[in-house]
């Protein structure tokens, strides 16, 4: 899996991204986008605020599980109470590429993992809405820096770092 | 091209750089690559341009509406298909709007054969007429003037303005005896007739070009040339003249409110050909012939004998259609007379002679037989088919391109004789082929589906599935008594089978436009063909019935979404994966989804998804790739608020942008990205907080000017020092940027690999400061 986070702002504009890959199943963290697919996410990941706008309204929850999806990708979507949108694309990797470093026996067995990726299993949710909490514990965190005006951009390491942490913890 | 000794000021910065504003290159060529290849003069030839009226016209001539194949009076003089605005109507694309649902029950329109004598094909060649009677009277049958009342299976009756049939070579949906080498010996008759006739190119195509349609390629082509001409057209009115300003105008308004760009023409056009020309097959009935008609003219000394002789080939001889097509369709026996030449008295006994032998189903049609030139007093040229399909207009285009003759090939007729052929037509449909269907459907419909609807129906189907009575899974092709049999074998069932006639049945009453019945047939046909794994069957019936479905039901269909789904799912996946049929997979998504659109009910996002899996599974080229990418963009456009899908349709329409210019389609890219750009706010510069799309907006910009730059290259290297003074920038500098960009740098390849010949000789331009400049101002990737 690959993924691909944004926190969005209030006036569409993207305030932090950050690409990584999956570390569980024997993943190295690493994004693997294909390079015109790459491109495309900003893009992407912008036009799912549609849905977002349109679903935010129905649920009292912040986490609002997954709530797009465009070709082989999902959109998952967490609202903050100063309406920053965290959203996160996640692509299961294309099987060559993922067999690519690994051993072939557990290769098929994880490719078979990909392949029958579910976004909406118990499992992948639970994941998705502990990086997100995470994440918006040190957003929090982050944006009490007196500093910091609404819809700045945030380039701070150690919030990098930190998000970095939370999806190899979780994803 | 520019070489290293390019002076700077060439390299002045280009107004395009201000990504709000338009491309300010030249747009008129003389000639396109694909002339250039093809070393003929292409734009010499002004007769070309009515072949693509259809889709360069659009708005002009539109209001000439469904009643148009019959117009007389074409601006321009070109007649070529302009009747195909009646389709392009669509185009205006809101919600819920009847045309494309009357572009559906109008593609599927009953189908009637032609037969005719040697002789008429004599009389009507001298004529000028060298694809014979099938050519004459095709364009009349598609739009049957005047209303057409039917009666539906309650016996209500519902009136149709746009009712139609289409006029077919008996044979014409068939692929295989077409093909070179194994042509039947009719039509080796008719092509050697022809070959030796006035008529020029037209004869031969009427045999080495099937009248066929089905063949997803030749449809790409086919908008792919009126995707050039597009590109060509010296006074484009679309774009850069008028709809940049209005676009920009509407943008600075509101942004909020976008105005709704209408469909493309030419996916309109794409979708007529993908619904032109449907291929006789066994799983559907709307090819096979409804009725057929015999033609003779006055001049043959026997037309008693001759219309006998003509039968006897529909029945047994070279016409007789293959085993699985029912063969008792309606005959009608046509007698031409020749006016000029021949005695209408003796004709009319005659006449009068064959409603004796044939009953009612008789036509007396008088033609003149003398040449009738564009000059005459009342002469007409002869409308253009507007369902004719892909191959026969690539083969239209290719002969005008090559033909140095600059009148219109088209061949003209008089007044009178289209009046006639209009009465005839009507006469044909309202007196014989609707009653007919009429009543081949209530008798099917007592005689089968009731049964088989009904109580007993159920325990009979009940009791054969656990294996009572017939056996079913026989192999064998014996018709078994009173029961179904799908010839597994063989793959089909005989036409006596009730499967079969229910089939028809519902293709009957669909074609009728009785979609209530057709719905309730095919919901009984679904089961049976499942039951007995007809997998085509199967998923012909699943198309048809969700397509009826949506055309009948009045009440919305979102509560039955879930079902919809599953029986489009059940549709596509038997015709990908189980029969090998992809181009009925896509017929079948993009109906739904047209159908679906038309109702207007149907939840954006959810209609969206079908299109979208088109793309997904790749069904289309790479041309209907990105008309489907224009159409999802669009359809989002039309979603209205609350929950505006504007990002949606900015995102769609920045991929067929894309699309477009991987292509080299520049106009069509330039359309597509001026859409998107609308619908991310973009007036004059991009929004500060969307600073992030600008590397992406800005090298696609650059993209299609250097596609444009890469046809005038092609076209005028001999005036190299006139290009110097009007190209600010070069191609070459697309790759540096494009090289900054990283994520661009896949297409882009793409793009100089198939326009190699434009680029290969610009190696060592010096890099532009203008290019690294702007970029370097620009920022990476925009955000970090």
């Amino acid at each position: 899996m690959s993924f691909y986070f944004a926190i969005i702002g209030t006036k569409d504009n993207p305030l932090f991204v950050h690409e990584f890959g999956t570390s569980k199943q024997g993943g190295d963290g690493v994004a693997r986008f294909r390079d015109e697919a790459r491109h495309m996410n900003p893009f992407i990941v912008h036009s799912s605020l549609d849905i977002l706008e349109e679903l935010q309204w129905g649920s009292g929850s912040m986490y609002l599980k997954t709530i797009d999806r465009f070709q082989n990708s999902h959109i998952s979507a967490f609202l903050t109470g100063g309406n920053i949108k965290f959203l996160l694309l996640s692509t299961p990797d294309l099987p060559p590429i993922a067999t690519g470093l690994r051993p072939p026996a557990s290769s098929s067995r994880t490719n078979a993992a990909f392949s029958s990726f579910n976004p909406t299993a118990p499992a992948t949710e639970e994941a998705i809405k502990n990086f997100f909490l995470e994440v918006y514990d040190a957003w929090v965190k982050t944006i009490m820096n007196p500093f910091y005006r609404v819809d700045a951009e945030v380039n701070s390491p150690v919030f990098r770092a930190r998000v970095g942490a939370a999806g190899r913890k979780f994803l | 091209m520019p070489t290293p000794s390019s002076p700077p000021a060439t390299l002045r910065k280009p107004a395009y750089t201000d990504t709000g504003g338009s491309l300010v290159l030249p747009k008129q060529r003389p000639q396109s690559p694909s002339a250039s290849i093809s070393s003929l003069p292409f734009r010499s030839n002004p007769s070309i341009s009515s072949l693509y009226a259809s889709t360069s016209l659009a708005g002009s001539i539109r209001s000439s509406g469904a009643s148009t194949p019959t117009t007389d009076t074409i601006p321009g003089g070109s007649t070529l298909y302009s009747d195909g605005k009646s389709g392009s109507t669509v185009a205006n694309g809101t919600a819920g709007s009847p045309e494309v649902r009357t572009l559906i029950a109008r593609a599927f329109a009953p189908h009637v054969g032609v037969v005719s004598s040697t002789d008429t094909e004599a009389l009507l060649r001298e004529r000028g007429f060298s694809g014979g009677l099938l050519e004459l009277i095709r364009p009349y049958g598609e739009s049957v003037s005047g209303r057409v009342t039917v009666r539906d299976s309650i016996g209500a009756s519902r009136t149709w303005d746009d009712f139609g049939i289409r006029f077919v070579g008996l044979k014409d949906g068939l692929s295989s005896p077409r093909l070179p080498g194994s042509s039947r010996p009719s039509l080796e008759s008719r092509s050697s007739g022809a070959n030796g006739s006035v008529g020029s190119g037209r004869s031969k195509q009427s045999v080495d070009v099937p009248r066929l349609g089905g063949d997803v390629s030749q449809i790409e082509e086919v908008v792919d040339r009126h995707l050039n001409f597009a590109e060509l057209r010296p006074s484009n009115p679309d774009y850069l003249s008028e709809s940049q300003p209005d676009l920009q105008a509407d943008s600075a308004k509101t942004s909020t409110d976008i105005p709704l760009r209408t469909v493309s023409p030419f996916y309109t056009l794409y979708l007529r050909r993908l619904l032109s020309g449907l291929p006789l097959t066994p799983h559907e009935t709307f090819s096979h012939p409804v009725a057929c008609v015999i033609a003779t003219s006055s001049r043959n000394p026997a037309p008693i004998e001759e219309f006998k002789r003509l039968y006897t080939a529909t029945n047994t001889g070279d016409d007789r259609l293959p085993q699985w097509v029912n063969n008792e369709y309606l005959r009608y026996y046509v007698l031409i007379h020749d006016e000029d030449n021949d005695d209408i008295q003796k004709s009319v006994a005659l006449y009068e002679q064959m409603k004796r032998h044939f009953g009612l189903h008789c036509h007396l049609l008088r033609l003149r037989s003398s040449q009738c030139v564009p000059s005459d007093d009342d002469s007409t040229r002869l409308p253009i088919s507007e369902w004719m399909t892909a191959g026969e207009e690539l083969a239209a285009i290719h002969q005008r391109e090559t033909s140095h003759d600059l009148e219109d090939p088209t061949p003209c007729l008089f007044e009178s004789d289209a009046a006639a052929i209009r009465t005839f037509v009507r006469e044909l449909v309202t007196q014989s082929i609707v009653p007919g269907m009429e009543r081949l459907c209530a008798q099917w419909n007592e005689q089968v589906a009731t049964r088989r609807k009904g109580l007993s129906g159920r325990l009979l189907s009940v009791g054969k599935r656990w294996g009572f009575g017939l056996s079913r899974n026989s192999s064998t092709p014996v018709p078994s008594v009173g029961s179904s049999s799908y010839d597994s074998l063989q793959g089909f069932y005989r036409p006596d089978t009730p499967e079969a006639l229910m089939r028809k049945l519902a293709d009957y009453a669909f074609m009728l436009r009785d979609f209530k019945l057709a719905q309730q047939t095919y919901d009984v046909l679904r089961s049976d063909f499942e039951h007995d794994k007809a997998w085509k069957y199967y998923a012909g019936a699943n198309e048809m019935y969700l397509v009826s479905t949506m055309l009948n039901t009045p009440q919305p269909i979102n509560k039955r979404l879930e079902s919809i789904e599953r029986w489009l799912e059940a549709a596509v996946h038997s015709y990908v994966h189980r029969c090998d049929a992809p181009f009925y997979a896509l017929r079948t998504l993009l109906l739904a989804f047209e159908a679906a659109k038309a109702r207007g009910s149907l939840s954006v996002d959810d209609a969206a998804k079908w299109p979208a899996r088109v793309l997904a599974m790749s069904l289309t080229g790479p041309i209907g790739r990105a008309l489907v990418m224009e159409r999802i963009a669009s359809c989002y456009g039309q979603h209205r608020r609350p929950g505006a899908r504007r990002r949606k349709r900015a995102l769609w329409s920045l991929m067929a942008a894309d699309a477009w210019a991987e292509r080299g389609k520049t106009v069509q890219a330039e359309q597509a990205l001026a859409d998107a750009k609308m619908a991310y706010g973009v007036v004059q510069q991009v929004p500060p907080e969307l600073s992030f799309m600008i590397p992406v907006l800005q090298s696609l910009q650059e993209r299609i000017v250097s596609g444009r730059l890469d046809a005038l290259g092609h076209d005028e290297q001999v005036d190299e020092h006139v290009l110097e003074d009007e190209m600010p920038v070069d191609p070459i500098e697309e790759v540096v940027v494009s090289e900054e960009l990283g994520g661009m740098r896949q297409p882009r390849r793409g793009l100089l690999a198939t326009e190699g010949g434009g680029s290969g000789e610009m190696e060592g331009v010096p890099l532009s400061p203008v290019r690294t400049r702007s970029t370097d101002a620009m920022g990476d990737e925009g955000f970090v």
